[in-house]
């Protein structure tokens, strides 16, 4: 008795399936289509998507740098409405693509032009949602993100902190979002309105890739209105010498222009007196699409060589005090060892704005240099110094 | 702390000059520049050491800050061997170019270029312009 019930019931079942999944199918589960009029193009360009999709849907297009991902990072330190805490949480990942939009359907131009207004302080969770964009987004959400708890006494000690659990699926999407929001700084930049549907569910989109992007294969997936996706269409970005990809910036970039820039700088720094990093850094950030961390981390190097020279001239003639040298070197050591961990936490508009303050005060300090008071006392001190100078030389040459 | 220099002792406030230091290396190393321009007036008006002592050894304790800055960077992730390996032919090559120059042009002239330049600069950061 007990098996025919079961039987039954198995019977049901199958037949509600059968009956019910072809409806499913039509209604909505038709895969849409697309294909691509090129598949390589050079430093940017634009590609022609067209394709097909049931009528009557939205189509939005995902397209992401396959091959190439970038480090994202984030520091939650916004007041949480909820609980009334700071978090206090640094959010990373190192798979972060180096290019990624999701392009919406052109019908939703007034739209996305509303929210290009918010300006700097746009949310990706909300535009996506505005935009009807949220099935699209699929790739930045399995990217894997560890969490840091930080604190005071980690960020003290130099460490990122105290690495958390694994993030559920739901909360590392909503993080993810907001990775893809400091990692790309400009809504424009993530998403754009130029695929045209048409009423019999055809669609075109003219896709512009920019030029300075990274190397490397691209796909792009349609996803209808129903979170239905048609299988990627593949096409590569090509860039050649002396263009070339940075690893860390996540951008190719013609190397020419760096070198000249650095050249032009460190010039005008050993006229001034000062490094190059105070104008090489401010500089870099604002002309080229470079993250402030790796600015700063690569910059910092470069001047290490000079510095060495320096110390090695200046010593040949016996004209460092070691002693004094190195116990105040010491005190840099701990602060050169905090503050790079520091360069982390801060937004690149935190960055500009400090720095711009800095620069303030460098101004200042080099008006101060040019006073009448300063220039006097200084003449009577570079006496000294050349003096000085010409008798450790004296010296020098005596021992040899 | 007693520091002698070419025949003459000097007393040095280690304390001003260590945290001084500190402070200038956190902020120099967070911004990624070398911090010459503020150690200077540092040691010179804050710990009174006349300026022949401070040229040498204020280059010596920012070597410290360099090299230290430049490790932590390192392991952070923050060095790209592309772009230092354009700019750092740069370097080099400005260093020898520079002195050249130098010679040439009045400091006074290019310090105050270099003031006005610094607050353009300075203000399109904090963007004001």
């Amino acid at each position: 008795m007990k098996k025919k019930v079961k039987l039954l019931k198995m019977v049901i079942v199958l037949a509600a399936w059968v009956l019910l999944a072809p409806g499913a199918f039509a209604q909505g589960q038709e895969v849409p289509t697309l294909q691509i009029d090129k598949t390589s193009l050079n430093n940017g360009g634009v590609i022609k998507v067209t394709g097909r999709a049931p009528a009557g849907q939205p189509v939005y297009l995902e397209v992401w740098a396959a091959d190439k991902s970038v480090r994202a990072n984030r520091f939650d330190n916004k007041r949480d409405p909820k609980t009334g805490q700071i978090p206090y949480i640094f959010y990373l990942t190192y798979d972060m693509p180096a290019y990624y939009k999701i392009f919406v359907p052109a019908d939703q131009k007034e739209k996305f032009a509303e929210l290009l207004k918010t300006g700097k302080n746009w949310s990706y969770s909300e535009a996506l949602k505005e935009l009807g964009a949220e099935a699209a987004y699929n790739v930045p959400a399995g990217m894997q993100i560890d969490s840091f708890k930080a604190s005071l006494m980690a960020s003290v000690i130099g460490s990122r902190g105290k690495l958390l659990e694994p993030l559920s699926d739901q909360e590392n999407k909503k993080r993810s979002m907001q990775l893809v929001k400091s990692r790309f700084k400009d809504l424009d930049k993530v998403m754009g309105s130029d695929v045209i549907v048409n009423p019999d569910g055809t669609f075109t989109a003219d896709i512009n890739i920019r030029t300075g992007l990274a190397p490397g294969d691209y796909k792009i997936v349609a996803v209808t209105g129903d979170n239905v996706k048609s299988s990627p269409a593949v096409f590569e970005n090509k860039i050649s010498f002396p263009r070339v990809y940075l690893k860390t910036a996540g951008t190719s970039q013609n190397i020419l222009w760096p070198f000249l820039l650095a050249l032009g700088v460190t010039i005008f720094g050993v006229l001034m007196g000062a490094g190059g990093g105070f104008i090489l850094n401010p500089l870099l950030v604002s002309l080229f699409p470079l993250p402030h961390t790796v600015v700063a981390g690569t910059v910092t190097p470069t001047v290490l060589f000079s510095q060495g020279s320096g110390i090695y001239n200046y010593s040949k003639i016996k004209f460092i005090n070691w002693k004094l040298g190195i116990g105040i070197g010491c005190a840099m050591l701990l602060g050169a060892f905090i503050g790079p961990k520091l360069t982390e936490l801060i937004t690149l508009d935190q960055f500009k704005f400090a720095f711009g303050w800095i620069l303030l005060v460098l101004a200042g300090l080099m008006y101060w240099q040019t006073t009448a008071g300063y220039l006097s006392k200084n003449k009577k001190e570079q006496a000294i110094l050349k003096e000085f100078k010409r008798r450790a030389e004296e010296a020098a040459k005596a021992k040899q | 702390m007693k520091v002698e220099f070419w025949g003459q002792e000097f007393e040095a406030n280690m304390i001003v000059g260590c945290i001084g230091g500190f402070l200038i290396a956190v902020m120099s190393s967070m911004f990624g520049f070398g911090g010459g321009p503020f150690m200077v007036p540092l040691m010179t008006v804050g710990m009174r050491m006349p300026m022949y002592i401070v040229v040498g050894s204020s280059l010596l304790a920012i070597f410290f800050n360099t090299s230290m800055s430049s490790i932590r960077h390192f392991q952070f992730g923050n060095f790209d061997l592309i772009l230092f390996l354009c700019m750092f032919p740069a370097a080099l090559l400005g260093g020898y170019i520079g002195p050249q120059i130098a010679k040439r042009v009045s400091p006074i002239v290019v310090k105050r270029v270099a003031c006005v330049g610094l607050i353009l600069l300075g203000l399109k950061l904090l963007g004001l312009y």
